[in-house]
């Protein structure tokens, strides 16, 4: 019971890092409905990013200096992939944009390895979630860990409040529904797009410093992640932030437990198999909601 | 009509095909020499298989709006298969080139199931995760045992040679060449015709309506299905091509990169065209060497570190081709095409009116 306890808060601290990522999916497909495979890496470039700032600066406010400098530069760098690189095939056939982001994936991981190198390199994690593992019962969760999930929590609540019950967020969810008639109520549709990459970018540059003292920074530490953060989106239903949330605790403790008791060499076939069976019972996610289609 | 339309791509067929034929050769001709090497051999057998297992992809993705993710896995399935007849069981290599399609095609129509009620990116998660956990089943204790996967050091074969029959004729490069060459324009014929058929406009309905092709009478379950299972078959060809020319076969020989990279090149030949395929199987051969040709002819290309960053001119080569060929190279000649055909009709209209003698516009 012990063990089982152990590993389930094992498998809440893995999901945490899975569900941040994918609040960042969610927020990008909701703002864009498209699926955005750059998303990992970009993450990681921002956090390189975050590091040169940090680099050779010491003390504690510098962590926040650096923290909020990349938010801003998060939100530029998205911003502008949006301009130059998905606006010009957004009339285009839909499977152009899901090829631009695969094109943006191989371009930003091959410059970060360029600019960067490959070696991993040390991050900060904030001083806040500095101190000795946290006790709960038997279990036992590291700080970081639980300050990752209390930020993945934050963000959620953040995005919910944006898209439910602000203007913008409203404009947002209607332009990715249909453009034309967004545009026609006086939406700014370009503008929006361009927010909504910049948005998701900046949480992904918050998931990239929230995971980087754990998974260490490095030019493919996304790679593994960006997998199980993109089933832990489809799991919870595209559209939702809770779902995603609770789409990637599910697959962290699902895959922790199967590890555990099934055998470690079927893992991910276990959680991937949850996955396509909740699919099957759902196919638009726990939390998605079914889009009527006309002729 | 019918004759001035047909003419011209009846000789362009048929010098497709004697080049076919004679290209194992042609290294040795005296012009040709100048710009072929024995290399190209090799790669025009590569060739053969990626138009194989892309073909079978845009039938899938193209024909039918069925997006896959997991295309590679479907060519492991194929190339397990293939590998284990050859290997523990002696099979001749057409046999378990034949068997490793049906095998893989009749899984793949049952993968068709969980697709039916899933579409967009749903359908292209769930078919991602084919190829994320095939390794782990591939290296699981039971599949070693009663399948002989080989785990995690997978699958030797003995190198290729030519039968001993042809041995005086043929080098193994060139045999290898026409084991692969052979079964590609027999299924490019196959793809061709299949989309002229019922089968083929009944997928298309699919893609454009699906509502709207269940309102025709169009069985969507069993024709969804039908596309799943085509698509696998030719993986499964492909596949088991691929591993009798490179005899390592490994859980992780077919990847994820490789999965995205093949719908990569869909998109860029042309989605739903044959034409398209064929361009994206000389791409898919030809993505290394394009991108050294290009990052040498970029100026001042060793100051930037050109050498160091293929990946990201490759990406950047990508991004551009889709914002300026959207509708990939296919979509280019489908240009060229119709703007002939308005050409002609202008002049044919003008003559008409010449002829009865209105007075002439433009």
């Amino acid at each position: 019971m012990q063990q089982f306890i152990q590993q389930f808060a094992t498998g809440l601290s893995t999901g945490s890092l899975y569900a941040i990522l994918a609040l960042s999916l969610v927020l990008i497909y909701r703002s864009t409905s498209i699926v955005n495979f750059a998303q990992g890496e970009m993450a990681m470039f921002t956090t390189f990013l975050a590091w040169s700032v940090l680099n050779g600066h010491a003390g504690p406010y510098w962590f926040w200096v650096a923290f909020f400098a990349t938010l801003v530069m998060a939100m530029i760098f998205g911003a502008l992939v949006e301009l130059i690189a998905l606006r010009p095939v957004e009339s285009g056939p839909v499977l152009n944009p899901i090829i631009v982001t695969l094109g943006l994936f191989t371009l930003v991981n091959s410059l970060a390895l360029r600019i960067w190198q490959g070696e991993p390199k040390a991050f900060p994690s904030p001083a806040i979630f500095d101190g000795a593992p946290l006790k709960i019962g038997t279990a036992v969760i590291s700080r970081p860990n639980v300050g990752v999930f209390c930020m993945a929590l934050l963000i959620m609540g953040l995005i919910y409040v944006f898209f439910n019950r602000t203007k913008v967020g409203l404009a947002m969810r209607a332009t990715a529904q249909n453009r034309v008639a967004s545009q026609l109520v006086g939406i700014r549709v370009g503008r929006m797009l361009a927010l909504g990459w910049a948005l998701s970018a900046m949480v992904g540059a918050v998931a990239g410093m929230l995971l980087a003292p754990t998974l260490f920074l490095s030019p493919g530490m996304m790679q593994g992640v960006l997998l199980f953060a993109f089933a832990a989106a489809v799991l919870g239903g595209l559209e939702s932030p809770v779902g995603a949330i609770v789409g990637g605790l599910t697959v962290g403790v699902v895959q922790n437990m199967a590890g555990t008791y099934i055998g470690s060499n079927i893992d991910i076939t276990v959680a991937f198999l949850l996955i396509i069976v909740v699919l099957l019972v759902r196919p638009h996610g726990l939390f998605g909601r079914r889009v009527m289609q006309r002729v | 009509m019918v004759k001035t339309l047909y003419r011209p791509r009846i000789i362009l067929l048929a010098i497709m095909f004697v080049l076919l034929v004679t290209f194992p050769w042609m290294y040795k001709w005296p012009i040709f020499s100048h710009f072929l090497i024995e290399f190209r051999t090799f790669q025009a057998t590569r060739f053969a298989i990626w138009l194989i297992i892309l073909m079978g992809l845009n039938l899938l993705t193209g024909y039918s709006g069925q997006i896959s993710l997991g295309h590679a896995a479907l060519v492991a399935i194929g190339a397990y298969v293939a590998a284990i007849l050859m290997k523990e069981y002696n099979t001749p290599v057409f046999a378990a080139v034949l068997v490793a399609g049906l095998v893989t095609g009749a899984i793949g129509f049952l993968i068709g199931i969980p697709a039916l009620r899933l579409s967009g990116p749903y359908l292209a998660i769930a078919t991602l995760a084919l190829i994320i956990v095939l390794p782990q089943i591939l290296k699981h204790p039971f599949m070693v045992d009663n399948f002989h996967t080989g785990g995690v050091n997978g699958i030797l074969l003995p190198t290729p040679h030519v039968p001993s029959s042809l041995k005086n004729n043929l080098t193994d490069d060139q045999w290898l060449y026409y084991t692969c060459m052979i079964p590609a324009i027999i299924m490019t014929t196959m793809a061709w015709s299949l989309t002229r058929s019922r089968i083929g406009r009944a997928f298309i309905s699919l893609r454009d309506s699906e509502i709207g092709a269940q309102q025709m009478g169009i069985n969507v379950s069993l024709y969804k299905m039908t596309a799943f299972g085509v698509c696998s078959l030719f993986a499964g060809v492909g596949g088991a091509l691929y591993i009798y020319t490179q005899p390592y076969l490994g859980p992780s020989t077919f990847d994820i990169l490789l999965s995205l990279t093949l719908l990569v090149m869909i998109v860029l030949g042309g989605l739903a065209s044959i034409v398209g395929t064929i361009c994206a199987a000389i791409i898919m051969t030809m993505r290394i060497d394009i991108t050294n040709w290009i990052a040498a002819i970029i100026p001042a290309g060793d100051k930037l570190g050109i050498e160091q960053s293929r990946g990201a001119l490759f990406g950047l080569l990508l991004i551009l081709s889709i914002i300026f060929t959207p509708r990939g190279v296919a979509g280019n000649f489908e240009k060229m095409r119709e703007a002939n055909i308005a050409r002609r009709r202008s002049r044919q209209e003008r003559q008409g009116r010449e002829k009865e003698g209105e007075p002439v516009q433009d």
